[in-house]
């Protein structure tokens, strides 16, 4: 019973610190995006809050929290209340099987430094990244704006789309790895990271992770300039914050697959594991913020031609290429 | 290990998110004003009044998205069980039965590609 209340302890602490951790980042991400982004264009960004606006993400949290949480007239009120904790709660819950590092020694027992090992990681990632779209579509359908519903159902063609290339380049990791756990995943790649055997399939899920992001240069479901916000148009207050923490929980939840997958997880020299983990994770965050800066936006037509059209059949041929190379290398 | 049921791990995460959510939410049920009246609550169009409901007829483009999504996503899922396994098969039999369900399912972007679906504006063939 004692050891029962002990795991239950263990993982409650767990829990908190990663969540502690992943909504710490995500707040002092939307801080460094706008810092880089006003660079990027000569700006000096927010430095009023503190020094250097260290304080800028409490005061935007404090300020969303005094204001009004709207529901428009006619809107599904059931549904339009609900959504953006749909789009909020499936990118946190991607944290709960990245691994952290290997697993500590405490009181003689092995304890797995990873909310939870489950034997299907991968799928499971899958799913939340799929459940994510209803998050989108439905806050949009359900705000009862022509803006919102054009949003959303950009948004759920082009989500489903990048879904398929997304989940057939990482077909070959599970063909290398040989299991769905991330923990095996990583262990996998004790000798070399995948990105070394796999550059195709880590191109193609950078892309595809990117537009699922429905972050510049694939950020149509939101336009600024021709669908004012889409999706959440018509959010407010508290309720348009957790969409924003959604988005940036997202993109620090692609860094750390990223890592996971293809950069050998919190593998690496000199550096505590977690260290490399969160150094790696935060690559493609940057990486996303530079794009932002530097790309147009495609158009629509584009968008769903490189998803088709480029993407699929690379990976679908990257599967093939790489079954073959691992036949023929026995 | 000490907790062998892992999955509760996840369900109680679950439910830590759902109290991070739900807490500012909370605050904002406390401390946000609240207005009455007026047109604050009429759904954004530029600053005209809306002509009725927005739930009406869009383009069907989407729907052959989702449509066809459906088709591969299902074969996505039989391909993975055979990825998991690929590692400890023996031979080229193997490959030969991955080329040919990988070729069906190309086939299938070749065929919606010659159909046009993937123009746009939409030119389907008849």
């Amino acid at each position: 019973m004692s050891l029962w209340l002990a795991g239950l302890a263990l993982l409650l602490v767990k829990i908190g610190l990663v969540l502690f951790v992943v909504l710490t980042g995500a707040a002092y991400l939307v801080l460094a995006e706008r810092k880089l982004l006003a660079r990027f264009q000569l700006r000096l960004g927010p430095n009023r809050a503190g020094p250097l606006g260290i304080w800028q993400p409490l005061a935007d949290a404090l300020k969303l929290l005094m204001k009004e949480d709207t529901v428009p007239a006619g809107a599904d009120r059931p549904l339009f209340l609900a959504a953006p904790a749909m789009s909020a709660a499936t990118a946190m819950l991607i944290f709960a099987v990245v691994p952290f590092g290997d697993s500590l020694t405490i009181a003689g027992r092995p304890v797995p430094l990873v909310v939870a090992d489950v034997s299907v990681g991968l799928l499971f990632v899958l799913a939340l990244s799929s459940i994510g779209v209803y998050g989108v579509v439905l806050g949009g359908w359900a705000s009862n704006s022509s803006f919102s519903l054009l949003g959303a159902i950009r948004g759920g063609a082009q989500m489903i789309s990048y879904e398929l290339p997304l989940a057939l380049s990482l077909a070959p990791v599970v063909m290398l790895a040989g299991s769905f756990s991330l923990v095996d995943i990583v262990s996998a790649q004790a000798g070399c990271p995948f990105i070394v055997k796999q550059p195709a399939a880590f191109l193609i899920f950078c892309v595809s992770a990117l537009a699922e992001s429905k972050r510049l240069p694939f950020d149509l479901p939101e336009a600024e300039n021709e669908l004012m916000a889409g999706y959440h148009t018509e959010y407010s207050g508290m309720r348009f914050g957790l969409y924003f923490v959604g988005e940036y929980v997202n993109m620090i939840a692609l860094g750390c697959l990223v890592a996971v997958f293809f950069l050998g997880g919190w593998r690496g020299p000199l550096l505590p594991p977690f260290v490399w983990l969160m150094l790696k994770a935060a690559l493609v965050p940057l990486v996303l913020i530079w794009v932002r800066a530097t790309l147009p936006r495609l158009r629509f037509d584009q968008l769903m031609h490189s998803s088709w059209k480029v993407l699929t059949p690379l990976a679908l041929a990257n599967i093939l290429v790489t079954g073959g190379l691992m036949a023929a290398l026995g | 290990m000490v907790f062998t049921w892992l999955n509760v791990g996840i369900l109680v995460f679950l439910v830590a998110g759902l109290l991070f959510g739900a807490g500012p939410l909370l605050g904002s049920l406390l401390f946000a004003p609240r207005m009455s009246g007026g047109d604050a609550r009429m759904p954004y169009e530029c600053g005209m009044t809306p002509h009725g409901s927005s739930w009406k007829q869009f383009g069907v483009n989407y729907y052959v998205y989702a449509l066809l999504f459906l088709a591969f996503d299902v074969d996505v899922l039989y391909l993975f069980p055979v990825a998991a396994w690929y590692r400890d098969s023996q031979g080229w039999l193997p490959f030969v039965k991955i080329f040919l369900f990988l070729f069906i399912l190309a086939v299938g972007v070749v065929y919606f590609w010659r159909k046009g679906v993937f123009s746009w504006p939409r030119r389907i063939m008849q």
